[in-house]
């Protein structure tokens, strides 16, 4: 039996809690639960955000295609985020303007109420405001929101590259990034 | 201003990425967020207005589902809640206040959370994920759909940054 395991409703929603939890736990300590921190980025003060998130997104990327290679795990069945080119232009840009604005993106405002900070628990609400203004607004959006869509579009594929071509320059991006930081913080 | 008894962000953004691989190996999704929130307005309308929110085509998803409230992301965000608590109370973290920039208003803070929020909510479903479902899952397995978001944020970040510069500060 390959990877992923489907499992049914109960023991899916198990592992929900657990690896939420660790979700939760890594993105706190990694100081991710802190609304300065987290828009440092935006003003130069401060790259917890790009540190945390490229680190993560190298590590769990090189994973994900070593088992894919080592056939641990079937890449067939693993649900890929899909790809719609203009809305997530348009969501990503919106998003960011609100980023800076709150402090907070969804998993880390509920970080931040858990180090007990009561502007993320506002900033949450306002999550369900923005679902439910697009929900009433979406028989106007639909022919957008349903746009310019690309099935399974990956990087290696819409740039004909091995994957590992793009994990190995991702890395070296990392940390070449990681090492501008590192210098630009300490001499603030 | 900020405590720094944090661990390593690399030590951090590693103990992610393996939480992230875990979750594709074990389960098959990634990581997420946003959606919880739109579950929770959803079944919140319904709940307010059950014949308003049959008229909401984009809640449909929730509204006639038998058992909305047991979904793989609402379990996944309550403990990430537990989680960021317990990461909170062990290192002496957790401080009840109203977190702002040094020179605003408690109640320009409150107006800046819940519009930023908002943004956040709308941009999220018209993105079909956010920073956790899209930029992290999504760049990951190196998909477009979580480049073309990290890009488009930071892009919006800094214009935000930019006009609003004394927010933070």
């Amino acid at each position: 039996m390959t990877a992923p395991f489907l499992f049914d409703q109960s023991i899916s929603l198990f592992f929900a809690g657990v690896l939420g939890f660790f979700f939760g736990l890594f993105l706190e300590r990694g100081g991710l639960g802190n609304p300065h921190k987290l828009t440092g980025v935006f003003y130069l003060t401060d790259f917890t955000v790009p540190k945390v998130m490229f680190s993560a997104i190298v590590v769990a990327g090189a994973g994900l295609y070593f088992m894919a290679d080592m056939k641990l795990l079937d890449m067939e069945r693993i649900w890929f985020v899909p790809t719609f080119f203009w809305p997530q232009i348009a969501g990503g840009a919106l998003f960011g303007i609100g980023f800076v604005l709150s402090g907070y993106c969804p998993g880390t405002a509920v970080a931040g109420l858990a180090s007990g900070r009561l502007d993320a628990l506002v900033t949450m609400a306002g999550f369900g405001a923005g679902s439910f203004v697009f929900a009433v607004l979406y028989p106007y959006l639909e022919n957008f929101y349903n746009s310019s869509a690309m099935p399974g579009a990956t990087l290696p594929k819409i740039l004909n590259l091995n994957p590992w071509f793009i994990i190995v320059f991702l890395i070296f991006f990392a940390v070449a990034m990681f090492y501008v930081m590192e210098k630009y913080e300490k001499k603030d | 201003m900020v405590k720094n008894n944090f661990w390593s962000p690399y030590a951090a953004g590693i103990g992610l990425g393996l939480t992230l691989l875990m979750t594709f190996y074990i389960t098959g999704w990634g990581l997420g967020a946003s959606s919880a929130f739109s579950l929770l307005a959803g079944v919140g309308i319904k709940t307010i207005s059950p014949e308003y929110a049959k008229t909401l085509e984009y809640f449909s998803q929730y509204v006639n589902a038998e058992a909305p409230l047991l979904n793989w992301i609402l379990f996944e965000v309550i403990g990430l809640f537990l989680g960021a608590l317990t990461g909170a109370l062990i290192s002496r973290n957790f401080k009840l206040e109203l977190d702002k920039g040094s020179s605003m208003a408690p109640r320009t803070r409150l107006l800046t959370a819940f519009t930023g929020g908002t943004l956040i909510g709308f941009a999220s479903r018209l993105a079909r994920g956010c920073t956790s479902g899209v930029a992290l899952s999504g760049g990951a397995q190196l998909a477009v759909s979580g480049w073309i978001f990290v890009i488009a944020m930071f892009i919006g970040g800094y214009i935000a940054a930019f006009f609003f510069r004394r927010l933070w500060q």
